[in-house]
């Protein structure tokens, strides 16, 4: 690691959940965007706390239940009406009614899929290593551990004058440098 | 508790009369169905339809009043009943975040009695001009045969009025238990209450499904439908939900319940109302789709009747307007909290409920089409309005939300989060 090489950014440590609260609200207030929350256990309130924005992950939901809905009814018409037409219990070549349950079977799987593989690239996920797993203490953000971290790529990201907001501002109990 | 029984003495009295009255009538046109028992056995199948009809296939002017007013029935009953199930459900599942919005649906339920009772002797009066099966003799009519144990005139006026008694005390129970715990805050309200969800909730899953079927399905006595039951009930607690979004919201902005509700019990109304439009969806679906598959006639001249003339469009409107369009709607998560969408969709949902129990129970007297009398609305926003009065007598009797709930303070706490630029003091 070279010494010119820019940090990642700034974690910083809290004693219990309503520290971490606080000082989430005055960072969502101090208006930076590239910064996250870490604590053991999902904290109540904390996405109103942080600011977030509803995930869009819905829409990757909404797209692969459209999806699989078409593919089960045209899947379907396709195979028993105009590739190998087959009349199975008398009933017609094709309706949406016995092609529904097909259908709405792959709305609920391509929506599922949709759902898991639209949050893995929302979250930019699978990745291998991430700067903030070279810090000793942050293993205790899946014990007993606090943490707020924000990123040096951040717009109103200054090295002295974010840690001293961290510090003195948010009262964190430590604040340390992230290399990258 | 006195006065209760005192309506109670007055309530037996007065079904005992109408029963009577139904009967008596039943006798008189005894002989009329017998000649057209006749017909419809030669017929093969006798589609539901019998002496009633004129000639025309029009009613007779009794028949269509009790049509009518069965249909604004059906739909009252679907409040009560859904209200009583939300009831049940927070009880069964010990929920916290519905504690606030509880009294709402206690007040809602406990109409059941006396009201829905008094508002069912005109339909036990009525009784012989409404149900066909009522005048034909289980000697000539083999799916009446085999169903007497159940469809007799006995059994029809003593379990009707049994079943909404049943459901009326049980709300009131629900809701006694629940106004002495505002009193005295003992946690043992809350276990009784458990205990009798618990085992009320089968009682309430099989006598709903019976009562179903003495007032709605015994129209067409000879149709088979074990999810007939569960299919009126989905249709009730989805119009319910609707409903209730609406009511405690309104009560939210006017006062009684703004300390106690927020985000948090109108999203979940929301998404319990979303979750039932899709449940409704899947057991109309299931019940359709295993009749359309296994084509028994004694199964399908059912849909096949709802099928003819202007029936196939109300059909459709079921499909896309009680399931496709709610569904697409109600998907994005900011539309369950938002009431320029939700107060227009709860009027569709009661419009929607009202046209369902209009599909069940009007191709009866009007096999060839939808038509609409005077009556239907009449009967409609009548019964609604009444209901409607003793529900917010009933609410203004009481607290408006469990004052002492062992669950209450867990539900309004909610996370009091600044707004963005709010200063955070220590």
């Amino acid at each position: 690691m070279s010494a010119s090489s820019k940090p990642y950014g700034l974690l910083a440590e809290f004693e219990t959940p309503a520290a971490l609260m606080d000082a989430a609200i005055r960072c969502r207030d101090a208006g930076f965007t590239k910064w996250d929350v870490h604590s053991p256990f999902p904290i109540h309130g904390m996405d109103d706390a942080m600011g977030l924005k509803k995930s869009p992950v819905g829409w990757f939901t909404f797209a692969g239940g459209v999806t699989g809905f078409t593919t089960g009814m045209t899947m379907i018409w396709f195979m028993n009406k105009a590739d190998y037409p087959l009349v199975v219990g008398g009933k017609p070549l094709f309706t949406p009614l016995y092609a529904f349950p097909v259908s709405y079977e792959l709305t609920i799987l391509l929506g599922a899929f949709a759902t898991l593989f639209g949050m893995l690239f929302l979250n930019r996920l699978p990745r291998l290593h991430h700067p903030l797993l070279k810090v000793e203490r942050f293993k205790r953000a899946t014990d007993d551990g606090f943490f707020i971290s924000i990123e040096s790529a951040d717009p109103k990201f200054s090295a002295e004058a974010t840690r001293q907001f961290l510090s003195v501002d948010c009262h964190a109990n430590a604040v340390e440098t992230v290399e990258e | 508790m006195k006065s209760l029984f005192q309506n109670f003495r007055v309530l037996v009295a007065l079904l005992v009369v109408s029963g009577l009255l139904g009967w008596a009538t039943g006798g008189l046109q005894a002989a009329d169905a017998a000649t057209t028992n006749a017909v419809a056995s030669a017929d093969g199948h006798a589609h539901g339809v019998d002496g009633h009809v004129h000639a025309g296939g029009e009613p007779d002017f009794l028949a269509q009043i009790g049509y009518s007013y069965l249909t604004a029935y059906m739909f009252c009953l679907s409040l009560c009943m859904g209200a009583l199930f939300l009831v049940f459900l927070h009880h069964l599942f010990d929920a916290s975040w519905s504690a606030p919005v509880r009294r709402v649906a206690e007040q809602m339920s406990a109409v059941l009695f006396p009201w829905m009772l008094v508002l069912l002797l005109p339909i036990l009066a009525l009784q012989s001009k409404i149900y066909p099966w009522l005048s034909i003799d289980p000697a000539t009519d083999h799916s009446l045969d085999v169903k007497k144990i159940l469809f007799n005139r006995i059994a029809f006026n003593v379990l009707v009025p049994a079943l909404v008694l049943s459901w009326g005390l049980i709300a009131h129970t629900f809701r006694r238990w629940s106004i002495a715990q505002d009193k005295d805050g003992a946690a043992i309200w809350t276990k009784k209450s458990r205990v009798l969800a618990a085992v009320g909730i089968f009682y309430f899953a099989f006598s709903l499904t019976l009562g179903c079927f003495y007032l709605m399905k015994s129209l067409q006595h000879q149709f088979f439908s074990t999810m007939y039951g569960v299919y009126y009930f989905a249709g009730s607690v989805w119009t319910t939900l609707a409903t209730v979004w609406v009511v405690v919201l309104y009560f939210k902005d006017r006062g009684p319940l703004s300390q106690v509700i927020s985000k948090r019990q109108i999203q979940d109304l929301g998404v319990l109302f979303f979750a039932f439009t899709v449940f409704y969806a899947y057991i109309h679906f299931s019940q359709y789709f295993l009749i359309w598959n296994a084509a028994i006639p004694e199964e399908t001249f059912w849909y096949v009747g709802r099928e003819q003339g202007s029936w196939k469009w109300v059909g459709f409107t079921i499909l896309f307007g009680h399931f496709f369009v709610p569904f697409l709607v109600l998907l994005n998560q900011d539309v369950k909290m938002n009431p320029a969408i939700m107060v227009p969709m709860a009027a569709w949902a009661w419009l929607m409920h009202y046209v369902d129990m209009t599909f069940n129970i009007m191709p009866v007297p009007h096999p060839h089409g939808l038509h609409v009398t005077f009556w239907d609305p009449l009967f409609w926003a009548g019964m609604v309005s009444v209901l409607g009065y003793f529900f917010l007598k009933n609410f203004r009797s009481a607290a408006p939300y469990p004052l002492r709930d062992p669950r209450l303070k867990e539900a309004v706490t909610h996370h009091e989060v600044p707004a963005p630029g709010a200063t955070v003091h220590h």
